[in-house]
Order: C-alpha cells, then structure tokens, then sequence
C-alpha cells in the first residue's frame, strides 16, 4: 500500500512550503465565474452574493485541506499560458471555466490554446471543462448550448492539433445555485487522490455490511465528496447528502455551549456495542477479534441521524465525523439503524480507523515530499 | 395588505405552500381578494385574505367593500417595500385601512412588515429599519404596532410570522409553561415546539426569559435560534421532497448539544436541546413518546376555549 502511495504527482513545488500541495489551476476568460466558483465552495460565500464579487486582476492561491493538501490558483480572465508565474506542468489539474453561453470563438479558442500548451508541458495534467452559470439558460437551450460547446471545442482541436485524440477532455454542466458544482469539483478531486481506491474499498465494505444503498466521504466545509462507494452517483441523492450537511453545519453555531470544560469526549468502544447473537452478521467482527488497535485519544464523535419516510421501508440518513474536516454520510434502511445501530456504529470505528491510516499516511507523504524538493 | 408588488403572496407562498424563495419571481399578480383557509394546529383554522395591491383594488376596499373587507379582522398585516418610491401614497392608504379597522374590528392587533430587506445593503439594515419603525409609528398615530423587518431569503421572515401566529393562538402561555415542566424532565436546555406544516414557532420553554438576557447564563444561545431553526428544517424538508420522501425526525450529536426533533402531536414538532453529555438521544425520544398524549389533551383544551 504504502509503495503504491508513494508515486509521485510529477510536479516539483518551487517554493519552499512545509508541506507539498497538488495544485488546481482555474482558468476561463473574464466574468465567466472562476472566483465564484472557489468563493462558493470555500469560503460559504451565498451564491447569489457572487454577484458582487470583483474582477481578479492577479493570480491568487488558496490553499484547502481535505484528505490531501490542494493549493488552488485562481487567474485573471487575460492570463497566458507565459504570465501564470508558474509553468504548467506544475499543476495536476486544470479546469477551464466557460459561460454557457459563451457560444462564440473567442472562448472556445482560448480554450483550446491552453489544452495544446498544458498537453505539450506535461502529459500527466487533467483538463477539465466546466460550462458554468448553467442556471441562467431554461433545461431544454442548456443541454443544447453545452453539447455545442462540446462539439466546437473537439472540433476545433481537432484542427489546431492531430494527435488530440490522445487527450482525455472532460465536460461538466455546472452552477454555483445548485450542487452541481459541488459534484463536478469532486470528480474533479477524486483524480489527485492517490489512495482513492483504498478509500472507496473502505465504503463499499462499510455499505456491504450494513445494507447501505449509497454512502459518501464528505469535506464538511466545502461539501465536496471525497469518496463515495461503487454504486452510481444520483444526482437527486447527492442534492440531499449536500442539504443535509448544510442544514447540520448550520444548526451547529445556533445552540453554543459557554461551559468551556467537556466538549464532547464521549469516547466510543467498539465492544460494548455488539451482542454475541449479532456478531455473526458482519464478517468484521468474525475476521478479527481484538477492537481497533489503539483507541487514540479522546474521541469526539458527533454524529447525527435523520429519518425518512417516504413508505414502508424508510431510510436513515446517518452522519458520522471521521476526522475533523471528513464526515461519513450514509443511506441506511430505517430498521437497520433501529435494529442494529450498534453494529453500525462498530462498522463506523472500523470505517474511521481506516480512514484515519491514510489520511495520516497522506500527510506524512506531502510533508517528505517537501523536504525531498 | 401592502402596496402592489411588495411581496405579500410570495410571502404567503413560502410560509404556508412549501415553495422556495426562488420560485416567487413566477407568482402573477394578485386580482381582487385570494382566499385562504389555513389549518393551522389542526382545529384552528385560519382564514387568510390576501389582498392585490394595485390602486383600483385599494380604492374598492376602502369604498364598496369596506365592511367585508374589514369585519373579524383578528390581525392586519400591511406590508411595505423598503425600497418603496411612493411612500406618501403607501401611508396614505395605510391610514385609510387603519380607519377602516377602527369601525369594524377594533380588537384586530397590526403587525407592519417593511419587507425586502434583502435589497437593503447589510450593515445598513438596523438604522434603515430604525428609521422605517420611527416613520410607521409616526403614522398609525395611537394605535399599538408591531414593526418587522423581512425577507423572503432569511430567517427574518419566520421570525415575523411566528410572532404572528402567536397573537392568535389561545393559551401560548399554558402551553409554555408545560414546555418547561417538560425540559425539567428531560434536562434539556431548550424545548421547543413547532406547528408541523408551516414550522413557525408556537412556543418555546424559555419563553419568561427573553427579557432579561443573562451574560452568566451557561449556554450562548443564538438569539435567531429559533427563526433560524424553521428556516432550516424547512429548507430540509423541501430538499428531502425533491427525493419524493417526507422528512420524519431528526436527532443530532453535535460538537456542543444533542438534539432531537421529533413530532409531539399530529401537528406538532418538539425540538429538545440538551447540554448534558450524558443523556442519550433515546432517552429524549422515551420522554417525548411519553409526554405525547398530554400535549394532545392540552392542545385540544387550549383549541376548545
């Protein structure tokens, strides 16, 4: 695991940082919503206050950290690929922003310049386009406008470019109003992650386990995804998930405690949840028989439960903190969470030891990777 | 009643239709005089008019329909655009409605909400809104007012309406009174309780306390807990409406409290908030089945009186 963790994203840091972040570059010509994009997700700006955001002139970085550290640049609309500061091959990921309705040649041609320049600095970048303020067209001219713009760009690379056909392009529908963004800049996410695959291993045994149709590795703040199991993404699901975590972190601030002692350290055993009839229903418990092996620390374990009920089954959505920045949100079926909370809670702390493993091994990583540069 | 365009079915859309704010810009004018009865509390039904703002409407309330217009009024809203450009005409008409109420209910209480505040720059707000109060009373002359600040795309909104709705419900007292009894039970900080539809406040177990905010006080509520509270678990149960499923209740363990929304009676959600680390989520659960059929009974004096 730890050698497969070991790769290297390719780019060096210039600077001397403490530790090493993947870099994301946003780019898209003027008002095309590049900074309401990061104000919206990172900062909990309330989309309709975009509006009044004012026009980058310089490259600024922002830094965010979820499973891994990221460092997103954000670009004036007239930046080249010569005035970035930094050359392209540095940057993992680059998203190019698009009005929808920016139909015309100048965009589009901005567009494909940038694609030519990244792919020819490095082979390893990801272009992403996302074709933004999709709220401002009705549903039927959005899909029109974004297959068109599809269309134009592949096109017209095509022409500046033979070999194109090696680049892998992607197209997102998004705006700052809904959760599509929020969707769109997860996938986006997913493909720096490196240990990925280890994390969606650890939902898809966490959802086996409890008969859980669809879970999520939430980022509390940005509400972004940073794994979900193997089952397909639903947008209207995913709509929820991100609603309810609003509504939760929200619903913090509003009922403050003054007291300054015990904040919540309620610690949670693993053992005493589980009854020996019920033991046999989950191949965790019988696979090993010693709990988590360090209980570390005081654990604070906020978490919450809401309940649904559409017909007869019903479902629970459930909110579990894993680490202080990583929330797990799942779909369980009501009479699972009543009947058998307790070993949703001991697959939890198995789901949360495992999570912690990584995240600790991703952040001993970028801070060698620093010291090696 | 308000001017035309001020906002008054958008408003009447959100609270009591379950439609977000963002719908409201499709809503049409309002012609003539909408009807509606709300069931509010099950028993309590209340008949809300929503009157179209336009002059040729006004004149006609205040002339040929003045005393259908104006019999058992229980409460006069009147709402004004902050951002109105004819507040000599608004006032005018305003003036003319409270004469109306005077002959024929005169027991009606008159809330006043200066609505669209959204447009009004945010730390402006309170002096525009000190300024507005000052104007209105100036206006309605001797007659006791209650002044709001609103807007469709905040908490603010809630905050009017439950006050609103709290006029009208017989026995707030008793009922609150009930609710501490109950907290003591429960240990909880907090108990609140919530008409099931429209999620506006009915009452609250620290309703004594308001007045005087106690610095020492343990807890640092929020002084918009509640409207915020309707907000959110409104906004949730659209979100959760989208998916075709019916939010049912709701517990949290949070950083700093635990709580649990549940419903009390057939129209009713109770929200309990407690402190204490210790207590679990079913125990507070235990407690609220258990206290569920005296809220009915009480409930169902408090309606028959």
């Amino acid at each position: 695991m730890t050698s497969a963790l070991q790769q290297s994203y390719g780019g060096v840091d210039a600077e001397n940082e403490s530790i090493k972040r993947t870099k994301i570059l946003l780019l898209g010509t003027r008002r095309s919503g590049k900074t309401s994009i990061l104000q919206v997700l990172f900062k909990d700006l309330p989309p309709k206050q975009t509006f009044y955001l004012e026009p980058t002139m310089r490259v600024t970085r922002h830094t965010f950290d979820t499973i891994i550290p990221l460092e997103i640049w954000d670009s004036p609309g007239n930046v080249t690929a010569d005035t970035l500061g930094s050359p392209l091959s540095h940057f993992s990921t680059v998203i190019f922003v698009i009005d929808i309705r920016d139909l015309y040649q100048q965009p589009v041609a901005k567009l494909v310049e940038f694609v030519v320049a990244a792919f020819q600095a490095s082979q390893n970048i990801d272009f992403e386009v996302f074709v933004h303020k999709a709220e401002k067209l009705q549903e039927d001219d959005k899909y029109e406008n974004f297959r068109q713009i599809h269309e134009r760009v592949i096109d017209r690379l095509a022409d500046e470019w033979p070999e194109f056909e090696q680049v892998p392009l992607n197209f997102y529908l998004t705006s700052v109003y809904d959760h599509t963004l929020q969707d769109a800049f997860s996938r986006v996410v997913h493909k720096v992650i490196d240990s990925l695959p280890y994390l969606e291993g650890l939902l898809n045994i966490f959802c086996s386990n409890t008969s859980c149709p669809k879970a999520f590795l939430f980022d509390i703040r940005s509400k972004l995804y940073v794994a979900t199991d193997a089952s397909p993404v639903d947008q209207v699901t995913h709509n929820l998930c991100c609603d309810y975590l609003q509504m939760l972190n929200s619903f913090g601030p509003l009922y403050k405690s003054n007291a300054t002692s015990n904040p919540r350290t309620a610690v949670f055993s693993p053992t005493q949840a589980t009854s020996p009839d019920e033991s046999s229903s989950t191949p965790t418990i019988s696979s090993s028989s010693s709990p988590p092996s360090s209980p570390p620390k005081p654990i604070v374990f906020p978490s919450a439960a809401a309940s649904l009920t559409p017909s007869q089954p019903g479902t629970t959505l459930t909110y579990h903190l894993i680490t202080p920045h990583l929330a797990l949100l799942a779909l369980l079926p009501t009479t699972v969470y009543e009947m058998r909370r307790g070993l949703v809670e001991w697959n939890v702390v198995w789901f949360r030891e495992g999570v912690r493993e990584i995240w600790e091994v991703e952040k001993e990583r970028s801070v060698a990777d620093s010291v090696i540069s | 009643m308000g001017a035309s365009g001020s906002g008054k079915t958008s408003m009447r859309s959100m609270i009591f239709s379950n439609n977000p704010a963002s719908l409201t810009s499709r809503l049409g004018a309002t012609i003539d005089v909408e009807q509606n009865h709300v069931r509010f509390l099950d028993d309590l039904i209340l008949n809300l008019w929503d009157c179209g703002g336009q002059d040729a409407f006004m004149d006609s309330y205040l002339s040929a329909q003045r005393a259908t217009i104006f019999s058992h009024v229980g409460v006069l809203i009147y709402v004004f655009d902050v951002e109105s450009r004819e507040m000599t005409k608004d006032l005018e008409y305003y003036h003319d409605c409270l004469l109306g109420l005077s002959q024929f209910s005169k027991d009606a209480s008159v809330f006043l909400l200066v609505h669209k505040m959204d447009l009004v720059r945010e730390s402006e707000r309170t002096a525009v809104l000190h300024r507005k109060t000052a104007e209105l009373e100036k206006a309605s002359g001797d007659i006791t007012v209650r002044v709001h600040g609103t807007s469709i795309y905040d908490e603010t909104l809630y905050k009017a309406w439950s006050s609103i709705v709290n006029t009208l419900i017989p026995n707030v007292r008793n009922l609150s009174k009930h609710l501490r009894i109950f907290a003591e039970a429960c240990n909880a900080t907090e108990v609140i309780l919530f008409e099931r539809t429209t999620f506006l406040v009915i009452a609250t177990s620290s309703g004594h306390s308001d007045q005087t905010v106690d610095p020492l006080a343990p807890h640092a509520l929020d002084t918009k807990r509640y409207e915020r509270t309707s907000e959110l678990i409104k906004a949730f149960k659209q979100s959760c409406s989208r998916l075709r499923e019916e939010f049912h209740s709701l517990e949290m363990e949070l950083a700093d409290f635990t709580a649990v929304l549940d419903e009390m009676t057939k129209n009713t959600y109770i929200l309990v908030v407690v402190h204490d680390p210790t207590i679990e989520t079913a125990a507070i659960r235990m407690n609220i089945r258990i206290a569920r059929r005296k809220f009915e009974e009480l409930q169902g004096d408090s309606l028959v009186s």
